[in-house]
């Protein structure tokens, strides 16, 4: 690593830092001004209501209890849950960033494998019917959102599978433990994956395109280089970079698809917190999640930086 | 050229290389179905035991806090009530019969002082906490002057004991929390009772006997079975009150809340810590917003002695039905509905299962909530036409209520499977103090008077311009308010506006703060007593505690009530009866519907299901052989 590179990190670690602290108040204001509260119920208002509130340190002056909530946050702390009362946050939101994780693991495997896989494809198939068969799925699976992929498949392959198979050979619908199955994992993974990989598709495609018709992979082939190794060394590496410049935003893509998709396969994740603490006025939580999808983000873009360098040695930081 | 390289763009090569691709996603699909494999989808059952006594539902909400001194969700009642104890509990008819108690007091059984004001309690003396702690005297006075204490939203029903305010006033208010949690309040009140009660004589321990209530006593000493409970005025619905489960009555271990007075009953039941309780379930595993585990207390002291071993929930959105339905359908779940989730199946999902082999497996029953329409009656300064007693104020109110057909409304928007028509009064069927069918005068549907009334009390029709309905958005209340718009708009010929307020909580604030001229009102009953409806909601104490919707206050009202209160039910419902009719005849409210919950229950699980108030108790339920 250069000296130019470290900087450049540090510099954009920085930022990232900053990015989190605007973040964090920006949500952490606007989630406190909105109307309601966590507490309030038929049978909790009045008396009992200010009780609570002040109980919980909600009375206190706006920039107060961002400070307070600064400090812990600082030290891993994000506070306790208010409507699951009491409960930390932290274990809560670091669980979920994990199942998250898993999930989005498995969309990007899937984005980039069947991306990537059906962009060269349809690069070396080009005008065939391969090319065009491909090319179409491609534009389907960046055309039709992810949650109308999940319900079309949870419909064919939980009920009506199981109702064709007495449900002996079905999708199982249910999420097992934290972790699911991979057996429950593949069709939320395969929604949020479709919908993304349909952009790499189209990209790779039109890389593949460019870059076999360059001299370079012209002398390969003269040399005899079998053509899977042509393909795949000389043509993919190169047309990769593009493809890479834009996995930042099919990261993005990615998250987003996850906070649709936990919510309809019920995967205890952050994209069902999201919502879910949003709705429930989990003040704590709402910070937490926002700031961690911005530090996801964040770092998932650096990566993506920094992997031009490895793909593109000319490109120096 | 035969070396078998594809030409770039050749097709007939391609075809041999593009197959691979096609397949993978095929196999993906294939080989995910496979993984995902699940046992038969059957709905059959056998009659024999199964061998796996594990029961498994969802739960569309996330519990709020399971300390009975703080809860104040059906969502978590309906788990507490399995895993704690109170003296006396709701059988399936919900009639109160003994618990940890081993009679239910009456006059009769001595039970009950000639005065009606001390009632003695004998514990079970075989009663203990799934710890192995042992339930004595000590732990009904910690428990409920905790209750006392702490002020959460039931605390009242423990109000009609003699030292009842002396001990919120001790406690005081909270201090306010520097660092977002409460442990600084609750941690006071532990640290003060602990040396009246299990710490007593134990070093540094201190007993602040300002947080005991005077009415609450242990004749035979704190390890003794005997309890004494002195009440500062005669109280009626005190025994119901008392007996809702999961709430201020429940039976906690104060050596684990000790340990722990925040967090305690979100951790596995141990020793020395964790949700303790004494009922026939303990808490093996919470991970929130995830799952919850139970497992059957190992020879439980009580009966019926639990058959199930086990009884997992998963926490689910309820965006996820679904694929939750799908889950239950494929076996995997044993039940939807339970956990107080019994109006989370929607209506186009009740209509496919009851066009299904699966229709059988649908459990239709009445739950304890009426909906209804409250006016603004008593907040002059929120306005509109219906405020105050004036004739133009109650007609209008009477127009208004006469141009809704409830039936209607049951049939259009519920289809008759979600809700019935409101017709036997506020309080819900199957519950004490429902007036019977078509008895509320309100539910009456007449457009021809209620035009008249119209054209007599707002002949040019500016008091009743521009009203607003409010309502919080989601489940029924978006179709009733249009069908109550459409109701108005035909049969009286006002456009009454719409006001959705997507906060529930924004909503509920602003209502019983008096902030809607007409709004959508309801309540889901506590315990089977009128007491619960006619003094929380209408009246002086309605007022007092800031849950008064309407403002409707009338010392007439109160005066009833105050007598009701203190009288026993037999001779108290004919005055609970008077106030409702002094309500329809103030036509204080326009009756609407009363809600049904909607289960579904797997063939093979036998003893599930429900009443008014609540699901059975898991106890009761076994999984057969399927």
């Amino acid at each position: 690593m250069t000296r130019g590179t470290l900087v450049y990190i540090i510099q954009r670690l920085a930022i990232i830092a900053l990015t989190l602290l605007v973040v964090s108040f920006g949500v952490f204001v606007v989630v406190h001004s909105l109307p309601g509260n966590a507490f309030i119920s038929q049978r909790v208002h009045g008396k009992s209501l200010q009780l609570l509130l002040h109980e919980y340190g909600l009375d206190q002056p706006i920039l107060i209890q961002y400070w307070n909530f600064l400090k812990g946050a600082v030290q891993g702390n994000l506070g306790v849950s208010l409507y699951i009362r009491g409960e930390p946050v932290t274990p809560l939101v670091l669980r979920e960033l994990s199942v998250s994780c898993e999930l989005g693991g498995a969309a990007l495997i899937v984005t980039i494998g069947l991306g990537i896989t059906f962009g060269v494809l349809a690069a070396i198939r080009q005008n065939t019917w391969v090319d065009y068969l491909l090319t179409s799925f491609a534009v389907i699976g960046y055309t039709v959102p992810s949650f109308v992929i999940a319900a079309l498949g949870v419909m064919v392959f939980a009920n009506f599978l199981g109702t064709l198979t007495n449900g002996n050979f079905a999708y199982a619908a249910v999420w097992t433990g934290t972790y699911g199955t991979i057996g429950e994992l593949w069709l939320p993974a395969l929604a949020i994956g479709l919908y993304t990989s349909g952009q790499i598709t189209r990209i790779t495609r039109a890389s593949m395109l460019e870059v076999i018709q360059q001299d370079y992979i012209r002398t390969a082939r003269a040399k005899g280089l079998r053509e899977w190794v042509i393909t795949l060394r000389h043509g993919l590496r190169n047309a990769l970079v593009p493809v890479v410049s834009i996995l930042g935003t099919t990261v993005v893509g990615i998250l987003v698809g996850v906070l649709v998709i936990e919510n309809i396969f019920g995967i205890p994740g952050l994209g069902k917190e999201f919502v879910e603490s949003i709705t429930e006025h989990d003040y704590n939580v709402t910070v937490g999640v926002f700031t961690i999808f911005a530090l996801l983000i964040g770092v998932s873009n650096l990566i993506v930086d920094l992997l031009y360098t490895v793909l593109d040695p000319r490109i120096r930081y | 050229m035969t070396s078998g390289r594809p030409h770039l763009g050749g097709a007939a090569a391609g075809r041999h290389r593009a197959s691979p691709a096609m397949l993978l996603l095929s196999l993906v699909a294939v080989i995910g179905a496979a993984c995902g494999g699940t046992s038969s989808g059957s709905s059959s059952s056998s009659g024999g035991l199964a061998s796996s006594q594990v029961l498994k539902f969802p739960a569309f909400q996330n519990p709020g806090t399971w300390d009975p001194g703080e809860a104040d969700a059906e969502v978590d009642t309906e788990f507490m009530q399995n895993v704690f104890d109170n003296l006396w509990r709701f059988d399936s008819t919900l009639a109160i019969v003994p618990d940890i108690a081993t009679a239910v007091p009456t006059a009769s059984n001595g039970g009950i002082s000639s005065d009606g004001l001390t009632y003695t309690v004998h514990l079970n003396p075989n009663a203990t906490f799934d710890n192995g702690d042992k339930v004595t005297a000590e732990d009904v006075l910690y428990s409920w002057d905790r209750a006392v204490a702490l002020q959460g939203p039931y605390s009242s029903n423990l109000s009609a004991i003699a030292g009842f305010s002396a001990v919120q006033s001790a406690a005081g208010s909270p201090p306010a929390s520097t660092t977002g949690s409460p442990l600084n309040f609750q941690q006071s009140i532990e640290n003060g009772l602990w040396g009246c009660f299990r710490g007593k004589g134990t070093s540094g321990a201190t007993c602040n006997s300002s947080l005991e209530m005077s009415g609450l006593t242990a004749p035979d000493g704190l390890t003794g079975y005997t309890v004494q409970i002195t009440l500062a005025s005669p109280c009626g619905w005190c025994m119901a009150a008392w007996t809702l489960e999961g709430t201020t009555g429940a039976i906690v271990d104060e050596n684990v809340i000790h340990n722990d007075p925040v967090n305690w009953w979100t951790k596995p039941s141990s020793k020395t810590d964790g949700m303790v309780g004494t009922g026939a379930f303990y808490l093996a595993s919470f991970i929130p917003k995830q799952s919850m585990v139970f497992k059957a207390v190992k020879d439980w002291w009580g009966s019926p002695k639990p058959t199930l071993t086990e009884v997992d929930v998963d926490i689910k959105d309820p965006s996820a039905l679904a694929t939750t339905v799908a889950a239950w359908k494929q076996g995997s779940y044993g039940i939807i509905g339970y956990g107080g989730d019994s109006g989370n199946l929607d209506y186009p999902t009740i209509e496919s299962i009851k066009s299904s082999p699966y229709s059988k497996d649908l459990l239709t029953q009445p739950k304890g909530r009426t909906t209804w329409l409250s006016f603004n009656i008593g907040y002059p300064k929120t306005g509109g036409p219906f405020v105050g007693e004036s004739a133009a104020a109650v007609g209008l109110r009477k127009a208004f209520d006469l141009a809704v057909d409830k039936t209607g409304l049951a049939s259009t928007v519920c289809h008759d499977l979600l809700c019935t028509a409101a017709t036997g009064g506020l309080i819900t069927k199957g519950l004490i103090g429902n007036l019977g069918d078509g008895q509320d005068p309100l539910a009456q549907y007449n457009p021809t008077e209620a035009k008249q009334l119209l054209k007599q009390y707002d002949p040019t029709g500016t008091l009743t311009s521009n009203l607003t309905y409010s309502y919080n958005t989601g489940g029924l209340n978006d179709p009733v308010a249009e069908y109550l718009q459409n109701e108005w708009q035909t049969n009286l010929g006002i456009h009454v506006n719409l006001n959705p307020v997507g906060d529930a909580s924004q909503f509920i604030s602003n209502r019983l703060g008096g902030q809607y001229v007409m709004s959508r009102d309801g309540w889901q009953f506590d315990y089977n007593n009128p007491q619960d409806w006619y003094a929380n909601l209408w009246g002086t104490f309605a007022t007092a505690a800031g849950a008064n919707t309407s403002g409707f206050d009338d010392p007439t009202y109160d005066s009833i009530l105050n007598q009701a209160d203190a009288e026993p039910i037999s001779q108290a419902l004919p005055l609970y009866d008077q106030l409702a009719t002094i309500l329809q005849q103030d036509v204080a409210y326009i009756p609407l519907y009363y809600s049904v919950g909607n289960f579904l229950i797997q063939p093979w699980v036998k003893g599930a299901g429900s009443n008014t108030g609540f699901d059975y108790y898991w106890d009761q339920i076994s999984i057969l052989s399927h």
